[in-house]
């Protein structure tokens, strides 16, 4: 890996090398901040000058799915211009909360507005939002904020309201009733291969750990149910690291002042 | 907490003085909103109507050489029917001088950082150093404020550290490597090394990609590369490759776990038919790694009939592993004056999040309008029903806003 890094390091500055430059600075875009985007085009597309927004780049961030993160690279530090159109609480609305001034269409809840990417019922949606990118998550919440709304639903207090969706309510198809009359000794009858209803946990979590880590933390924040059998001071004492644990423990261990290890080694 | 609530008195009573003192030949401008909000909380099921004030303002030009800046905006509000009580956050307010010695600025205060490496809101300083060449350098470091739900968790011992080198005075580049470190109450939490390039080529041809590259767990904890074709001024074709490695925290038992590389391709093609049409696609494809993968389509059409109408039209529809989506959204804005903004819009969704479970939808419809009474004034409306969200069969929500720029 260290190896793609630096041969994507040199592959900039090689393009920097090839490329024609011009010495000229970009140029300030203050007087032309309470213009509208299409009016853009008159400099942009007319004279040839690419545009930062490409076509509907205002809006792309917000679609309904999260498609492209270049405005990640725009609003880098290296030659980044945005401040001179944009306040901070631009940034704000979406990474942090508010709502001083935005549109019409956005959604909100409670006192912040949110992305369009959460629409309709994102509190049942959100499981697969969340799977699709891990990190399109923590760019606006902590790992901390999903475990703060988590520890609100414990798993064994299906009597709230909220968290019964992720079993007793939902349908058992579009049209037919809940599954709040059956147990989960029943699950085996309409469920013969799910992952939960066979209690095959031992022998699959394995996988679904590795590909989503972060749903076990949100509701297991202290990593103590991992530790029954992950430990290496009791139980399975099953090692959960990756192949190049060798190499890497020491790196850990250095950071966390060795506090990290000793939750479950000696 | 209270260190939140010491800044937020500062910011308020900093306003207000700052107000009077805006005789004086600084800029004063910014936006107070007064807001009255509904909605069902979904922790405790119960309505919850609230009052919300609003206020962002920037206070420039304050020195003679016009180098000195001030930047604010936060909010407060007060639950009026579910027992919440008073609630306030700061999300920003710092203090930007320029050009010290024409090489300097610094900023100082609560303020939102962005390098490559990675992001937070601080409570701390920038000084970024530049015209010394190709090579702009910035620092910044200071306390890392996040939020949960409804309140701050920072607790003692979280901060950020940062530098980055950025290349500068180059119209078609921009480059930037940077350094980021996370600290917590254990030791240090995140320590990454990141990298962001952007490259205009041949006029209608951008190349661009970053990366964040964890130094502890030595992987790649993003890896983006992205072309962009101007085949013409009405087409955009672009298209993504990009990976992710989820990190945690090293002071979490979680960052020491194996875990599965995520990676995605995409491709997305933006086509302006004319001044009436404009119609785009996109096609992602995902991988989660043993041979689960999932596959995302969208397409979407604006379509401006007459020139104060407007309709986005957007479906989309999700594959694979994690579970099913398949939805639309549909938005309407109409300026029915020049002082009279009315729009609405609904979304659909139909999803499956397990196997073993059926299909479960849900609808969104809404109603807005702005209304302009002045160049200073303005009221804005929305209201909201969703159908079948969560356990809510109705669940109504809304908000009324009165807008006052200065």
């Amino acid at each position: 890996m260290k190896k793609v890094f630096f041969i994507f390091v040199l592959l900039i500055y090689g393009l920097l090398i090839v490329s024609h430059q011009s010495s000229a600075e970009r140029m300030s875009h203050k007087e032309y901040a309470k213009l509208d985007l299409k009016d853009c085009n008159e400099c942009h597309k007319a004279q040839g000058i690419p545009l930062t927004h490409d076509n509907d780049w205002a809006g792309k961030h917000h679609q309904n799915t999260d498609w492209l993160g270049d405005h990640r690279v725009s609003a880098g530090k290296g030659g980044t211009n945005c401040s001179d159109c944009h306040a901070q609480s631009f940034c704000s609305e979406c990474h942090f909360g508010g709502g001083v001034d935005v549109e019409l269409r956005k959604l909100s809840y409670k006192r912040n507005y949110m992305p369009k990417n959460h629409r309709t019922d994102f509190i049942s949606i959100h499981p697969i939002k969340a799977k699709d990118n891990p990190q399109t998550c923590t760019r606006c919440h902590t790992q901390k904020f999903c475990s703060d709304c988590h520890s609100k639903f414990s798993g064994s207090d299906l009597k709230f309201k909220s968290h019964r969706r992720q079993f007793s309510d939902l349908p058992q198809n579009v049209a037919g009733s809940s599954h709040n009359g059956y147990s989960s000794k029943d699950c085996q009858m309409c469920h013969p291969n799910g992952l939960l209803t066979k209690h095959e946990w031992s022998a699959d979590h394995a996988i679904e750990a590795r590909r989503n880590l972060q749903s076990c933390q949100v509701c297991h924040s202290d990593g103590k149910t991992c530790l029954t059998c992950h430990s290496s001071k009791s139980g399975l004492r099953v090692s959960p690291h990756p192949r190049n644990w060798a190499s890497i423990s020491g790196n850990f261990k250095s950071r966390s002042n060795g506090k990290t290890c000793a939750i479950c080694h000696n | 907490m209270g260190f939140t609530k010491s800044i937020f008195k500062t910011f308020v009573f900093g306003t207000a003085l700052l107000s009077v003192s805006s005789a004086f030949a600084a800029e004063f401008h910014g936006r107070s909103s007064t807001q009255y909000l509904w909605f069902n909380n979904i922790l405790n099921d119960q309505k919850q109507a609230e009052f919300a004030q609003h206020l962002s303002f920037s206070l420039t030009d304050i020195d003679p050489n016009k180098k000195l800046s001030l930047f604010g905006y936060g909010r407060i509000s007060q639950d009026v029917m579910n027992g919440e009580g008073f609630d306030s956050r700061l999300f920003y307010f710092y203090a930007d001088y320029r050009d010290l010695f024409d090489k300097i600025d610094i900023k100082a205060g609560r303020q939102f950082v962005n390098y490559a490496a990675g992001s937070a809101l601080i409570d701390g300083g920038m000084i970024d150093l530049k015209n010394i060449g190709p090579i702009a350098f910035s620092v910044m470091g200071g306390r890392n404020v996040f939020y949960g739900i409804d309140r701050e968790l920072t607790h003692a011992g979280d901060a950020v550290f940062g530098a980055a080198a950025s290349l500068t005075g180059y119209p078609a580049t921009d480059a930037e490597i940077s350094y980021f470190m996370k600290l917590d109450r254990d030791g240090i939490a995140r320590e990454q090394i990141g990298a962001m390039f952007k490259q205009y080529l041949f006029g209608g041809l951008k190349l661009y990609g970053n990366t964040r590259y964890d130094l502890a767990g030595e992987t790649f904890e993003e890896l983006l590369a992205g072309v962009k074709y101007f085949a013409s001024t009405n087409l955009l074709l672009s298209a993504e490759w990009y990976q992710s490695y989820p990190t945690f925290d090293y002071t979490s038992i979680f960052s020491v776990f194996a875990v599965n590389r995520y990676q995605e391709g995409s491709f997305r093609a933006d086509y302006t038919i004319n001044d009436m049409f404009a119609v785009r696609g996109a096609y992602k494809w995902q991988d989660f790694g043993d041979n689960s993968e999932g596959h995302v389509f969208e397409a979407g059409v604006k379509i401006r009939p007459i020139t104060p109408l407007m309709i986005d039209l957007a479906y989309d529809r999700r594959q694979g592993y994690a579970g099913d989506l398949d939805g639309f959204t549909a938005d309407i804005q109409y300026d029915a004056t020049p002082n009279l903004q009315l729009a609405g819009g609904a979304a659909y969704d139909v999803y499956q999040r397990e196997s073993m479970t059926g299909n479960v939808d849900a609808q969104t419809y809404w109603l807005g309008a702005r209304y302009k009474i002045n160049k200073t004034m303005s009221f804005d409306c929305r209201v909201q029903d969703a159908l079948d969200i969560g356990h809510f069969k109705q669940d109504w929500s809304g908000r009324v806003a009165f807008n006052y720029d200065f």
